[in-house]
């Protein structure tokens, strides 16, 4: 696909995304300001509550500022509307008009993922530009570490979507594909240390997760970000991270080839 | 341009039974049934013809239509268009095709159409200069320029009709399918598109394959007619052709000057079937080859003060057509 067909998605999307302006204020405050101070009190509940001054190799502060970069990470790697979009396309006919387009489905739709992360960036901005001054600076944070983690988020972005693209084409069989969305959210949120940090499932677990795909979605890039992951690790990291995208990617393909073979073009 | 070969369509689905005991049984265990859309249609459509595709809910219309677009597979049969199978979607296939849909919109509803051009101008690799002068026409043609930087679903239904029309027809397609574009328009509207249609015909010469239930947009639009009847090409002929062949007899028409109760409904069985009768109107179906006599005798016997012989309505042979079940009508 050309670079000025990428650019144009990816800025229609945006202009989109960005044309209801209480939609945007309200998701701003309800994903991120409303998470953010629930995190808060949870945190310092439990460490109250446990009496102990650290769980899972984190203390209070230090677990604090882990979910806020989970939350922070989540934003920029999942986007349920456009998965939802992938399934709701299927139902009510929306895929006929990019059969009839000269561009792969699945490009466009993961350059409008992109597109969709431009409101997300700016709600970033805003809302966690303030949080070191509420929470301090992480101790281990340095500019290699980073870089490393915008790398892993790139790779989680991807990921995700990659993960989410043949559970949303399996609506060219089934008439409800929520059900199944719900099972990859709680197991990737789960197992990719959104609900807690990894460090906290025992060290067996722990070996296992690592080669599973949903650690490279969530825990992996706020570990790197936070500086808990040196460039060995992280080297390894990415090369799992991307060897489950091939495997992924070739997995949609296949979805993809099965289900349009049997599309009915319902809706039109 | 377009070629169908014994081209059909099955369709699987299941079958639940009403009822709470239904809706139980069919979590288990679920009927299916093979529904029949298309049966082994065989045509031909060159460049520059307006073919009408013609039929009732559920005949199989827009089936056959996206089986032509590419939108789907078909069960058995072959086709090609531009010389390309559509449901094999080459991009050099796509890049000169279009499918306009009444009941489904293209454009991006949150954002004025001229976004939606922009990205089609990409989509399609359209150059600069070619994709402009096209807008400028299509825009000016349609008289929706103004109209252009106003977000899609503030537009009225007429202004979204003719922008679907542009955003399809912006790369020069040289295949169009138009399934129901004037649907839910009002008239002026509606004779809008066909205008546009017809003008757009003549300028680029493309194959197109109209469905419609107004048979005013056939009647307008096309030379030629597929009926279709449960799935099966039933006609394939010319517009003339199709009352030539369906409708035996014509319609003859005399209103009267007044004749105080001197018509009567015997006298005129013999010259035809009686439709209407009374001291003003008479109104006769009359074989064809008996209309200048039956005229005559009309004129012989009342004091006519006007006389119209017409051909039967194409929408009556058609319905007549369609509700005929496995065999001529």
């Amino acid at each position: 696909m050309r670079w000025a067909v990428v650019r144009d998605l990816l800025t229609t999307e945006i202009r989109r995304r960005m044309s209801y302006r209480a939609d945007f204020w309200l998701s701003a405050f309800a994903s991120l300001a409303v998470r953010l101070a629930v995190v808060w009190f949870i945190v310092h509940a439990v460490f109250a509550g446990s009496r102990r001054s650290g769980i899972g190799g984190y203390d209070a502060q230090g677990m604090l500022v882990y979910y806020i970069a989970a939350i922070l990470v989540g934003k920029l790697v999942q986007t349920t509307e456009l998965e939802q979009g992938i399934s709701q396309d299927i139902y009510e006919g929306g895929l006929t008009r990019y059969l009839l387009y000269p561009v792969p489905y699945g490009v466009v739709k993961y350059v409008q993922q992109l597109g969709a992360l431009g409101p997300a960036a700016i709600q970033l901005v805003l809302f966690g530009a303030w949080l070191p001054f509420v929470v301090g600076i992480p101790r281990d944070l340095t500019a290699a570490g980073i870089a490393m983690g915008i790398g892993a988020i790139v790779i989680a972005n991807l990921l995700q979507f990659l993960i989410t693209f043949p559970i949303q084409l399996i609506a060219f069989w089934a008439d409800n594909v929520w059900s199944l969305m719900v099972m990859h959210r709680f197991a990737s949120a789960l197992l990719g240390g959104m609900l807690a940090p990894l460090s906290l499932f025992p060290e067996s677990a722990q070996r296992i997760l690592a080669a599973l795909p949903f650690r490279y979605l969530f825990a992996f890039p706020v570990e790197t970000l936070l500086g808990r992951v040196g460039p060995a690790e992280w080297a390894g990291g990415m090369a799992i991270g991307l060897c489950w995208c091939g495997i992924m990617a070739m997995v949609g393909r296949a979805v993809w080839r099965a289900g349009t073979y049997q599309y009915t073009g319902v809706g039109i | 341009m377009i070629e169908a070969q014994a081209l059909s369509k099955t369709f699987t689905v299941h079958r639940k039974d009403p009822g709470l005991w239904g809706s139980v049984k069919s979590l288990f265990r679920r009927e299916k049934v093979h529904k029949h859309a298309v049966r082994e249609a065989t045509f031909r459509i060159d460049e520059g013809e307006i073919v009408g595709l013609v039929g009732a809910n559920g005949a199989g219309k827009t089936t056959l239509v996206k089986m032509l677009a590419g939108i789907i597979h078909p069960t058995r049969g072959d086709a090609r268009v531009l010389g390309f199978r559509p449901w094999e979607r080459d991009n050099r296939f796509r890049r000169q095709i279009a499918l306009i849909m009444g009941q489904k919109a293209q454009l991006w509803w949150d954002l004025p159409a001229a976004d939606s051009f922009l990205l089609l101008k990409e989509i399609y690799g359209i150059p600069g200069e070619r994709y402009r002068a096209n807008l400028d026409y299509l825009a000016r043609v349609l008289d929706v320029t103004k109209e252009l930087t106003i977000q899609v679903r503030r537009l009225s239904l007429g202004e979204r009709m003719k922008m679907e029309l542009i955003a399809a027809l912006l790369h020069g397609p040289r295949v169009v399918y138009l399934d129901e574009p004037t649907i839910g328009l009002d008239l002026t509207a509606q004779k809008a598109i066909r205008d546009f249609i017809l003008a757009y015909r003549e300028q680029h010469r493309p194959a197109m394959i109209l469905t419609s239930h107004y048979m005013e947009d056939i009647e307008r639009l096309c030379q030629r007619l597929l009926i279709l009847r449960e799935g099966e090409i039933v006609y394939d002929g010319s517009l003339a052709g199709v009352v030539e062949k369906y409708a035996d007899h014509k319609v003859v028409t005399a209103h009267l000057r007044k004749t105080n109760g001197a018509v009567t409904r015997d006298g005129l069985e013999a010259l035809g079937q009686v439709d209407a009768c009374d001291d003003l109107t008479i109104r006769l179906r009359v074989p064809r080859g008996r209309v200048a006599e039956a005229a005559a005798e009309l004129l012989r016997r009342y004091p006519v003060a006007d006389l119209a012989i017409e051909e039967v309505e194409i929408g009556t042979i058609i319905e007549k057509i369609q509700r005929a079940k496995g065999g001529a009508p």
